[in-house]
């Protein structure tokens, strides 16, 4: 007679737990997003520092707790899309949260740029071993010729982005198919020696500009509204970075996807085991330069993307944007934040592109104290803030308990 | 089966190979023996093409591979358990495995696979989820034959597998060996440790300096007086 009873509890009973699971992840993820705000709106060493500072201590006395990181953990791995759909959400706020504030509104926007291009180095340099000192030169190829492209015709920001993802694709398959037979450090030196030519060719070249650059790049445009023009959501006005904040945080989500999906993928395994050991690859049926060779165009179209929404974001672009010290502070995100680990790239891409901007107090020292921070993280952790990377079976479709 | 016939291979100017010769029969286990650098290892690499022959040609079930390209030829069914293991250190067993098996459509035929290798060793499917650069080597060596399991290969080419494993594990290895080929896997199996191998082969080449020079039966190979001297006195 006792058993309705016992239905009833063990219902409770998950009910409880998922009630449970989804606080956890709304609890943790308003807690990051409040750190997040805060950290970027602090100027200089004020009180927000301190809100940012005080979660990151509270995480390190927590994190011996058991039950807790129990928790934590489950939930993410229970709620998966709950928690991305809820970050999504936080994330929508943004431009409402800084609408008087623009400056703060570009460097989010900034951020999540370069969040895509070392998406695209993390297949390259993560995922493949392949260390690639060309990206700002992909990332400049996207840019020139989305803008080349629209300047003085009629073509769209949208026709523009879709000519950069080709041409850039093409560029990366370029320097992939040279490069082919360089090992480690050539190849690394190739790449740099590529970098270096672009900048030096659209530094010279008329048709690019010159080092004076190409400006009045057109504003994108859905319908009759563009991209320039303030943007007006539920009678609230916000300023016109919303629009480019927008099409970044849909970009990003694109790329966070895409990438998520290629490593989980056959493709990501065989990206995995060309980086352990080309010969052992090659003895386990596996196409080398295919595989290499991919990596490179996908790779080379996440900087492409990037670079034609930067174009029409800063309207005018000129050499000394795409230059060899950004592809080193793209690879500074990607082994920073831990490689071939996507949210290892995010933090890093975060860190990385906020954290000049709160240290331009110290002015001249800027650098050092940039590269000091760079330096002393990997004394700390040389794997990088998070190396751990877990490959979820989902093509392998093993159940555990039918082996 | 797998038909070698005069191939010559050189690095550069340095002839590894002279007019080497192999027969294989399917279903058999095969020893080649021979010291270190006779070219027992340049054999195999020219097998599965990552080194082209300057004379000769090799013929796999009827079908000439010399020329090749090394994934040709494992998808046409030849599989390589390398010399020093040659797993992937930072990817762990369950990913190593997978990799054996890239091409094979049906889940659940690499998930009866990724049985029969866990049947054999048990030991891999404990720590699946540990990275294999963190196994011992013997673990490694099981890792290796059974990520060559996974391609469920008709010919399964072994370079040493028992290199620089305790004595104890050395048996392990060549049973695991000789239980694989009972389930129909012809082998190919290179090795200095002439005893061990021979009592699983049916048959073996010996190699020295380059040069096949003698073979036959174990039978034969066991009364043959220079052989027993020279590599059956361990």
């Amino acid at each position: 007679m006792n058993n309705p009873n016992i239905k009833s509890n063990d219902y409770s009973q998950t009910l409880y737990k998922k009630i449970s699971y989804f606080l956890t992840i709304i609890v943790t993820e308003v807690i990051i997003f409040y750190m997040f705000i805060n950290f970027l709106s602090s100027e200089g060493i004020d009180y927000r520092l301190f809100l940012f500072i005080l979660p990151i201590i509270a995480f390190f006395v927590i994190r011996g707790n058991q039950k807790i990181t129990n928790l934590v953990k489950e939930s993410y791995s229970q709620c998966n899309s709950f928690s991305i759909i809820f970050m999504i959400l936080l994330l929508v706020f943004i431009p409402f949260l800084f609408k008087d504030n623009t400056y703060l509104l570009h460097i989010c926007i900034m951020s999540g740029l370069y969040l895509i291009i070392a998406l695209g180095l993390n297949i390259q340099l993560g995922s493949t071993g392949m260390v690639n000192f060309a990206f700002a030169a992909f990332f400049g190829v996207g840019a020139y010729v989305s803008a080349l492209l629209t300047i003085n015709s009629h073509f769209s920001f949208w026709l523009g982005i879709l000519a950069a993802i080709i041409i850039s694709a093409l560029f990366g398959l370029l320097i992939g198919s040279l490069t082919l037979k360089s090992t480690g450090f050539y190849y690394a030196l190739v790449t740099m020696a590529f970098q270096i030519i672009f900048h030096l060719l659209v530094n010279n070249l008329r048709f690019t500009g010159g080092s004076g650059g190409i400006s009045n790049i057109p504003f994108p445009t859905i319908g009759k509204h563009s991209f320039g023009s303030s943007l007006n959501i539920f009678g609230i006005n916000l300023p016109f970075q919303a629009n480019y904040y927008y099409l970044v945080l849909a970009v990003v989500l694109f790329s966070l996807y895409l990438a998520k999906r290629l490593y989980n993928s056959r493709t990501g395994l065989v990206w995995n085991a060309i980086r352990e050991d080309e010969v052992a690859a090659k003895c386990q049926g596996i196409n080398v330069n295919k595989g290499k060779l991919e990596a490179s165009a996908i790779g080379a179209i996440f900087g492409g993307m990037a670079g034609s929404i930067y174009a029409h974001y800063i309207s005018f672009i000129s050499p000394e944007s795409f230059t060899f010290h950004l592809s080193v502070v793209l690879i500074c995100i990607v082994i920073l934040g831990g490689l071939d680990n996507i949210l290892g790239v995010i933090i890093g891409a975060v860190l990385l592109t906020v954290i000049p901007e709160k240290i331009r107090f110290f002015a001249e020292a800027r650098m050092l104290f940039y590269g000091i921070i760079i330096i002393a993280v990997l004394i700390f952790k040389p794997q990088g803030l998070i190396p751990e990377r877990i490959r979820k079976y989902n093509f392998l479709n093993f159940k555990k308990d039918n082996i | 089966m797998l038909k070698i016939n005069g191939i010559t291979t050189r690095y550069g100017t340095v002839e590894i190979l002279r007019d080497v010769s192999l027969n294989i029969n399917e279903g058999e286990i095969v020893a080649l023996l021979g010291a270190n650098g006779a070219g027992k290892t340049t054999i195999l690499n020219t097998i599965i093409g990552l080194i082209r022959p300057i004379h000769g040609n090799i013929f796999f079930e009827n079908k000439r591979i010399e020329k090749m390209k090394t994934s040709e030829i494992i998808k046409a069914g030849i599989s390589m358990v390398m010399e020093n293991r040659g797993i992937f250190p930072d990817l762990n067993i369950l990913e190593n495995l997978r990799i054996g098996s890239l091409y094979e459509k049906d889940e659940k035929s690499i998930n009866k696979t990724l049985k029969e290798v866990y049947d054999l060793f048990p030991i891999l499917k404990e720590r699946e989820n540990q990275l294999a650069g963190t196994l011992s080597g013997g673990e490694q060596g099981m890792l290796s034959i059974g990520r060559g399991m996974m391609s469920k290969p008709k010919i399964m080419l072994l370079d040493e597998p028992s290199l620089g494993l305790a004595p104890m594990l050395v048996d392990g290895v060549f049973e695991a060996i000789k239980r694989i080929n009972n389930e129909g896997t012809t082998m190919l199996l290179v090795e200095q440790n002439a005893v061990k191998a021979l009592k699983i082969a049916s048959r073996g080449y010996v190699l020295q300096k380059g040069q096949i020079i003698t073979e036959g039966t174990v039978k034969e190979l066991k009364e043959n007086e220079v052989i027993k001297k020279a590599y059956l006195t361990i």
